[in-house]
């Protein structure tokens, strides 16, 4: 295999090891870091307006959520109808320590990157006790047990006192070491904060998914009998991958409230958690790049939908209230037809090109 | 004493209500082993179509709340014809996702009409004083519910006991390779499963609709409570779904009517049935009358 990788039109692999990397070639790591390098340093070149900065930011923070979506429902195929509740722990793990030292204390302020792994740990305990029931049950079961939690978790904020019933719990702003971070930069921050974390995140995701530990998740996808018989326990891999998932949606939730400044019940409803799979799903289940893909496609949709119903709303005055309408349509139009036509998601389309542009000039 | 009567009989209302909704969604259960999400959105649609037709249109309730049902009969048809068809043979997990898609489309046209944002509600049609026996009060729109309620579920106890449709539909949730080749026709079948949801969806509708007046997320939200109902009952079994119904009826207003207020909680039975849905999840996943076909993998 020394010939020359970029003249090849495939990667042909000699030995598992050389399958199961990462980067498949070297170019391939090579343009991930390109690519990385760029991510970092293009807002140092262009100013971008807050409100475009807030854009980016949601779009980053829903990745976050969709790769954790993405091992649940994706890569070990159970489906979660309640992850906006696994992403509202996290943010009001952070909340309630604003709750009971204050929005700005020392601990909210100073110590985020601990509250942010925190959050991440709350969620993942949410995760696998909401996972419990898969011991005992198959995929239909825990998608009613995923709702439920939901359920469960919109009462608890709507109606205890300590959550303020749903108020929005404001979250105070956070030191770096360049003292504290002020108002015209905190997107700017928190877009540097969110990346890092993507990298870490999704690094991790896609290293776990080369060992044992994540090839176990599809193996029990796949097939959950054979899976037993080679000596996995299909109702534990269950639980773990709630708990994953549900770690992936804690820290999401985390930086939502810190990017957000504030921690309110509105957030984290039904519509979230079916927002949060239209993402994973037209983005393409089973792929680590759907996680991206499918934030970008939906907000991209959403700001879309905003404006045209702005639209239709200054010629008729009657329709007032068309965004609420319009957007859960567009989203159900989406998830239905992406699941009728392009079941793989975006990923594929990604991957067609891919494949084009490498195989050129044969077809494949 | 009179208290707890009092919690028993809109227990009972309310129940089986509960039970009319989760009747529909067994059927479809049943046939064709889709969890059918959009439920709420379609007894909420039932309501809508009963309101406008009375009151816009003007046409005698119990004739738009037969045509309403009708009306849903065939939307609940028409959505398996042009979603579902397709994805027979699809894993589970994909047609499940469709139907979670089509409750954010139903949702979608809700809020389209006015329906989706104002609350309604029925103009008086029967005596508006409450019925009182002993200190127990039930009003007239909730005794005609639960009357039409029961003679429906008894209509469709019938219809599967006897009428031939309803045995091939039967036969098909039993073993559809075996129904085949008898000479029924699945699709067909799975089509009239989701149409008979349909209808039953709609009259929950029109009964919810006049008890507690014309609110979206009220609505909406019987088709969540279905779930625990079913859960509970057993997904595949119509007496569950019944007996279910009744007591989550039940379960709900005690604990309404007892929790409430102490210990600082609020709004208990709405909570209530969810949290038993998780216990029973974790001790007797079948439900009361399912068939223990669970596998423990």
């Amino acid at each position: 295999m020394s010939s020359n990788r970029w003249l090849a039109t495939g990667n042909y692999f000699t030995s598992y090891t050389e399958e199961q990397r990462v980067f498949a070639t070297s170019l391939d790591r090579t343009v991930m870091c390109v690519f990385l390098c760029i991510l970092f340093a293009w807002p140092l070149f262009f100013n971008v307006g807050n409100k475009y900065m807030l854009v980016i930011d949601n779009i980053l923070v829903a990745v976050i959520a969709v790769i954790g979506l993405n091992l649940v429902t994706g890569f070990a195929g159970l489906i979660s109808i309640g992850h906006a509740a696994f992403v509202g722990i996290g943010a009001y793990t952070v909340a309630s320590f604003c709750r009971v030292l204050g929005d700005s204390h020392l601990v909210i302020t100073h110590c985020w990157p601990l509250l942010i792994v925190l959050a991440g740990f709350m969620g993942a305990l949410f995760g696998a006790i909401v996972g419990l029931p898969a011991l005992r049950l198959k995929h239909l079961y825990l998608a009613i047990a995923t709702l439920s939690f939901q359920m469960i978790f919109q009462w608890t904020i709507n109606f205890m006192d300590f959550f303020d019933q749903g108020q929005t719990i404001s979250v105070g702003r956070v030191f770096w070491v360049t003292g504290k971070v002020a108002r015209k930069e905190h997107y700017l921050f928190w877009y540097y904060v969110i990346l890092v974390v993507i990298v870490i995140v999704s690094f991790g995701v896609r290293n776990l998914l080369r060992t044992r530990y994540g090839r176990c998740l599809v193996a029990v996808r796949d097939n959950d009998r054979a899976a037993d018989a080679m000596g996995m326990h299909p109702g534990l891999i269950k639980v773990y991958a709630f708990g994953l998932a549900g770690f992936c949606a804690g820290v999401a939730g985390a930086l939502h409230a810190y990017l957000y400044r504030g921690v309110g019940f509105d957030s984290f409803t039904l519509h979230h958690s079916i927002n949060y799979l239209a993402m994973a799903i037209v983005g393409g289940l089973g792929t680590l790049q759907g996680a991206f893909w499918g934030p970008l496609a939906i907000r991209v949709l959403d700001l879309q939908v905003e404006r045209l119903s702005e639209w239709v709303g200054s010629h008729l005055t009657a329709a007032t209230n068309l965004t609420t309408a319009l957007r859960p349509l567009s989203f159900g139009l989406v998830i239905v037809l992406f699941l009728m036509f392009e079941p793989r998601g975006i990923a594929n389309w990604w991957r067609i090109v891919r494949s084009y542009v490498k195989l050129w000039p044969f077809r494949y | 004493m009179s208290y707890f009567f009092q919690l028993v009989v809109s227990g009972i209302v309310v129940g089986s209500i509960y039970a009319l909704s989760a009747l529909g969604f067994v059927l479809i259960y049943k046939s064709s082993r889709v969890l059918n999400i959009a439920h709420g959105q379609i007894i909420a649609a039932g309501a809508f179509i009963t309101y406008a037709l009375t009151v816009w249109v003007g046409i005698p309730i119990y004739l738009s709340f037969g045509m309403s049902m009708i009306a849903t009969f065939f939307l609940a048809m028409s959505v398996e014809r042009i979603f579902l068809r397709r994805l027979i043979g699809e894993p589970i997990i994909s047609v499940i996702m469709v139907t979670i898609g089509l409750m954010s489309i139903l949702d979608g046209l809700i809020y389209l009409t006015p329906f989706g944002t104002e609350n309604f509600s029925f103009p008086p049609y029967l005596p508006t004083t409450p019925i009182t026996i002993g200190g127990v009060s039930i009003s007239w729109t909730q005794l005609v519910g639960v009357i039409i309620t029961f003679s429906m579920i008894a209509g469709f106890s019938w219809f599967f006991k006897k009428s031939t449709i309803g045995i091939s539909m039967r036969a098909v949730s039993d073993d559809q390779m075996a129904s085949m080749a008898i000479g029924i026709s699945v699709p067909r079948v799975f089509g009239l499963a989701w149409a008979m949801a349909g209808l039953s969806a709609a009259a929950a509708g029109g009964i919810i609709g006049n008890i507690t007046g014309l609110n979206f997320d009220t609505l909406h939200a019987f088709g969540i409570v279905v779930f625990p109902v079913v859960i509970l009952g057993g997904l595949d079994s119509i007496q569950g779904a019944v007996v279910a119904g009744i007591i989550m009826g039940l379960i709900q207003q005690f604990a309404s009517g007892y929790l409430d207020g102490n210990w600082g909680l609020n709004g208990t039975g709405e909570v209530m049935p969810y949290i038993i849905l998780l216990i029973i999840l974790l001790f007797k996943p079948h439900g009361l009358f399912g068939i223990h076909e669970i596998e423990r993998v």
